[in-house]
């Protein structure tokens, strides 16, 4: 593995001075393929606000390493069904917003960033769709529009918060697939949270597992092996 | 024709009321969408009352000060109910988005309430002013009322610096109402960005609450721009098509006021009324035909 992308040093996270998780000491290597796993109610969405800068720690630190003098940059991919339909946006207006944090105030969207969009919509397949209302979109189609759009921010890691969240099965291991293959040509990091064992096991390289009140990490093989899950979860392999 | 004619004509006498209520007209929707797009329709509501108390409360000021307002200093009185309109619904504006930022409480109790208690305290308030002119519960009512070149001037110079600002920023705007996370992970400060959306809400609120009064400002706001979301194939056709509803309503709305001697304000409004009715029919039922042709 290479060095450390992501560290965390013993921190407490929580809402509103009322920790959830504490102590939370580990590090996300660069370029690695890692997935927070946990009930819900375990804490993974208050640890993935955490590292977006969306919840302040209650204590404890981040670091984030910057390869450059530029800070790093998170290519968030929320759950679809966060977006309210009221907003007659289409998809290719939603993966636009992935370029602003590079364009000032008041300014047009450059051509070249409009073009990268683009570029970024056939990347995911969501180009042919890209016209349509993005609220009149199926599950997996919006999650395409939304990869593109953390592509387009031009992301040192890309975030996906239950990316199959109401998407069926054949979507969901097609997504997946999609998100394998580029972390594997661009060598992206990427930090996956989900509850689906099955999805864990098949794609992410590294687990941090989120469970009650204890953060475990390992990587998937050692960490998803039966005997290891019947022991967390207290039940008896038949 | 004729009605047309004599209010398009230089020498009308309440011409600067026309342009005032049609830059209004215009104005309104365009904020108006964001209070839409960001379910804060309640806000449209409390608002204009809230500022509505503003007017009232400033008005009061120099009978509470035992100061005499000249008799005839109409302009001097806008300007005060300029001010306590626009402290009022900037405040109330920047407290209410506060609270329901922390999502502590019921905040359509609170804006309930807001409404309600910033009603009769406007009430209360003028009916015991001896100084609030009659014209003052005529604004309260939408009926016509006289502007002068001083006050048609501010009216105009603010709604400039609010589609001004809407123009420059309306994406920023855009980015962190339908998507703050997102916003903050692109290092966008949304704090300060829901501060001038709001400012630009609340100033836009009390020029029109100046202008047509609190309920009909109510109307403009968000009549509009619900009817334009009912046909609006994009975000931009939604402001247009909003902005231009709202104008030509407040238009049309005075050109009928006029001819048949009706307050202008409550005309505008049924007027956006009775064009959403439509357009909700209009859209039902071509989507009955569509469904059912093919």
């Amino acid at each position: 593995m290479s060095e450390p992308f992501i560290t965390l040093d013993n921190l407490v996270i929580g809402y509103d001075s009322q920790p959830v998780l504490s102590g939370i000491s580990l590090s996300i290597p660069g370029g690695s393929f890692t997935a927070i796993l946990g009930a819900n109610g375990s804490g993974k969405s208050t640890l993935l606000k955490t590292l977006l800068g969306l919840l302040p720690p209650l204590g404890g630190s981040i670091h984030i390493s910057a390869e450059t003098a530029c800070p790093a940059v998170f290519g968030y991919v929320p759950q679809s069904a966060h977006f309210d339909p009221l907003y007659l946006l289409t998809g290719y207006d939603v993966a636009l917003m992935g370029v602003y944090g590079r364009v000032s105030p008041g300014r047009p969207v450059p051509p070249a960033e409009r073009a990268l969009v683009r570029q970024c919509l056939e990347a995911t397949g969501a180009q042919e769709f890209a016209r349509q209302r993005f609220a009149e979109l199926s599950g997996g189609q919006k999650q395409r529009v939304l990869i593109a759009r953390a592509l387009a921010t031009k992301p040192s890691i890309l975030v996906l918060d239950e990316p199959t969240a109401g998407v069926d099965a054949a979507a969901t291991e097609a997504l997946l697939a999609f998100i394998s293959q580029i972390h594997q040509e661009r060598g992206l990091t990427i930090l996956l949270v989900t509850h689906d064992l099955p999805l864990v096991r098949r794609h992410a390289q590294q687990v941090i597992w989120l469970h009650q009140g204890k953060v475990l990490t390992g990587t998937a093989v050692e960490l998803l092996r039966p005997e290891h899950l019947a022991e967390m979860l207290d039940i008896e392999l038949g | 024709m004729e009605t047309l004619r004599q209010i398009l004509s230089p020498d009308f006498l309440l011409r600067n009321s026309v342009y005032t209520s049609v830059l209004i007209g215009f104005a309104c929707p365009l904020v108006g969408v964001f209070l839409v797009l960001r379910r804060l329709v309640f806000m449209g509501v409390a608002l204009p009352q809230i500022s509505s108390t503003g007017v009232a409360i400033a008005l009061c000021v120099p009978m509470w000060l035992g100061v005499l307002q000249p008799e005839h200093a109409p302009h001097s009185e806008h300007l005060l109910a300029f001010l306590g309109s626009t402290v009022f619904s900037l405040s109330a504006i920047l407290v209410l988005a506060f609270l329901d930022r922390r999502r502590r409480g019921l905040p359509e109790g609170r804006l309930g309430s807001a409404y309600v208690v910033a009603a009769v305290a406007s009430i209360l308030l003028l009916s015991k002013n001896r100084y609030a002119e009659v014209g003052w519960l005529d604004l309260m009512k939408g009926e016509i009322i006289t502007v002068d070149n001083a006050d048609l001037v501010l009216t105009g110079t603010s709604l400039a610096v609010v589609v001004l600002a809407l123009a420059l920023f309306h994406r920023e705007l855009l980015l962190v109402s339908f998507d703050r996370a997102m916003a903050v992970t692109l290092g966008k400060n949304v704090v300060a960005w829901d501060v001038l959306l709001y400012l630009l809400i609340g100033l836009t609120v009390s020029m029109a609450v100046l202008s047509v009064g609190p309920l009909i400002a109510f109307g403009f706001l968000l009549i509009p721009a619900l009817t334009a979301h009912l046909f609006a194939a994009n975000m931009r056709q939604l402001t247009i098509f909003a902005s231009l509803i709202g104008g030509a309503a407040s238009f049309i709305g005075f050109c009928i006021a006029y001819r048949y001697d009706l307050p202008v304000g409550p005309a505008d409004v049924v007027l956006l009324g009775i064009l959403y009715a439509l357009t909700f029919a209009g859209q039902r039922m071509a989507g009955w035909l569509f469904k059912h042709g093919s």
